[in-house]
């Protein structure tokens, strides 16, 4: 059934990133939607199940985009590795802490596009519009992306999905 | 005998009464009163009755015009819905007759697709299309539509292929300015400009040119249109100007696309 929650809701969100969202001017630079996906994966699930599902994860956007491939692929696996080490020490669940992990994840995920661009050619100074799309993806995490973790924590408990493979609620 | 007599009487008076009143056609005032004081009782009671039958009339025809309206506000909605489809496929329409029309303008053979899906990230400018190897596809084709060129096909699944827009920063295509002939690179910057790199300063380019393909890159045909220049400006140490290109074509409004299956390069044979 859980299986069934992940790869539905992985789905839906690739469906709405990539036909929906472009519809709507306001979203056209909005955040990657599967980085919060991909924190709560790292966050609930055992390294066994959510690794392979997150590499599978960055290989199916890896395809679907034009980027140079594999930069979702490492950047999703290293968002996986730095989550799974920070909740060692952090709140899995704290309000302040999932803001700042989706904002921080953000920032990287442009950080590193911006390095595949530089490979290609001098990019500073970063154009205008760049800076416009980094700020507005940052305002969009910063709005969106907590609520929606939270809700992906509150389903999935709904779903009485056994959290961290042992049945525990995270780290609250 | 009295009341015989008495009878008769009566009956004579009688009957020559209703002769001189159906003649005259008067009352003699006795009418006017009786009807004086009548008269407001039956029109307060007609009215009443009128009002009371308005009113259970009106309830009902009320309930009947409000059973009415619900019927027609679903016939508006479903017409609404209908016009709005109509109207859909009007443009759809419209915009298939300008690629049919192109398409025959095209000596090559070409396969329409439509747009199902874009890039999900906001720093590439691919989309994915409905059509594939099994249509023909094959990587390196490419995409374009009556406005210009969109881009070209960079993989290919059995089905479905991706497609780089021109506008992608890796996209690279040789152009020419149309009036002048000065050659550059037209290369993908933002969501709706291109630069138009290595155009040598001593070539005669004006704002409001319009950009066409070269063929030289042995990819597009040649004389496709790409865009206009928006913006030009020289630097003194170098020895290039520096070109923004607005595309032709609207990559937001990107639907449906042509993909040049065997695009002639014989062009770029003769140009060497």
């Amino acid at each position: 059934m859980r299986y069934f929650f992940y790869i539905g809701t992985c789905l839906l969100l690739i469906l709405v990133q990539t036909t929906i969202l472009p519809h709507f001017n306001l979203f056209s630079e909005i955040y990657d939607l599967l980085i919060p996906f991909v924190i709560f994966l790292s966050i609930c699930l055992p390294v066994r199940e959510s690794l392979p599902f997150i590499l599978v994860l960055g290989f199916i956007v890896d395809n679907l985009s034009g980027s140079p491939f594999g930069l979702y692929l490492t950047f999703y696996f290293w968002l996986f590795v730095g989550v799974r080490w920070i909740i060692k020490y952090l709140r899995a669940g704290n309000k302040l802490f999932l803001s700042l992990v989706v904002i921080v994840a953000v920032l990287l995920e442009n950080i590193l596009v911006m390095s595949t661009f530089a490979l290609l050619g001098p990019i500073w100074p970063l154009p205008g519009e760049a800076v416009r799309n980094i700020a507005l993806q940052v305002f969009w995490a910063l709005v969106t992306g907590p609520l929606f973790l939270l809700s992906l924590l509150t389903i999935s408990k709904r779903f009485n999905i056994q959290l961290n493979g042992a049945g525990a609620a995270p780290k609250t | 005998m009295v009341l015989i007599v008495g009878g008769v009487v009566l009956i004579t008076v009688n009957v020559i009464l209703l002769s001189v009143t159906s003649k005259n056609q008067s009352t003699f005032g006795v009418g006017r009163v009786g009807l004086s004081f009548v008269a407001p009782f039956q029109e307060l009671i007609t009215r009443s009755v009128r009002f009371a039958r308005g009113i259970w009339g009106h309830y009902f025809f009320l309930v009947s015009v409000s059973e009415q309206n619900d019927d027609l506000k679903k016939t508006l909605n479903y017409a609404i819905e209908k016009n709005n489809q109509w109207h859909e496929f009007e443009l759809a329409n419209i915009r298939l007759r300008n690629l049919l029309k192109f398409q025959k303008s095209l000596a090559n053979r070409v396969v329409a697709a439509e747009v199902i899906g874009k890039d999900p990230s906001a720093w590439f400018k691919t989309v994915i299309i409905d059509k594939g190897k099994a249509d023909g596809l094959q990587k390196g084709l490419p995409v374009v539509l009556p406005q210009g060129i969109a881009g070209q096909v960079i993989e290919v699944s059995d089905h479905y292929s991706k497609v780089m827009l021109i506008i992608d920063r890796n996209s690279a295509v040789d152009a020419l300015v149309q009036r002048s002939r000065a050659r550059g690179i037209i290369k993908g910057a933002s969501a709706d400009k291109c630069r138009f790199e290595f155009v040598l300063r001593k070539n005669d380019v004006q704002l409001g040119d319009t950009v066409v393909a070269s063929g030289f890159d042995g990819v597009y045909p040649k004389g496709l249109r790409i865009g206009q220049i928006s913006d030009l400006s020289e630097r003194n140490s170098d020895i290039f100007y520096e070109i923004t290109v607005t595309p032709f074509v609207d990559y937001e409004k990107l639907e449906e696309v042509l993909v040049i299956l065997a695009p002639k390069i014989e062009a770029f044979a003769s140009e060497q």
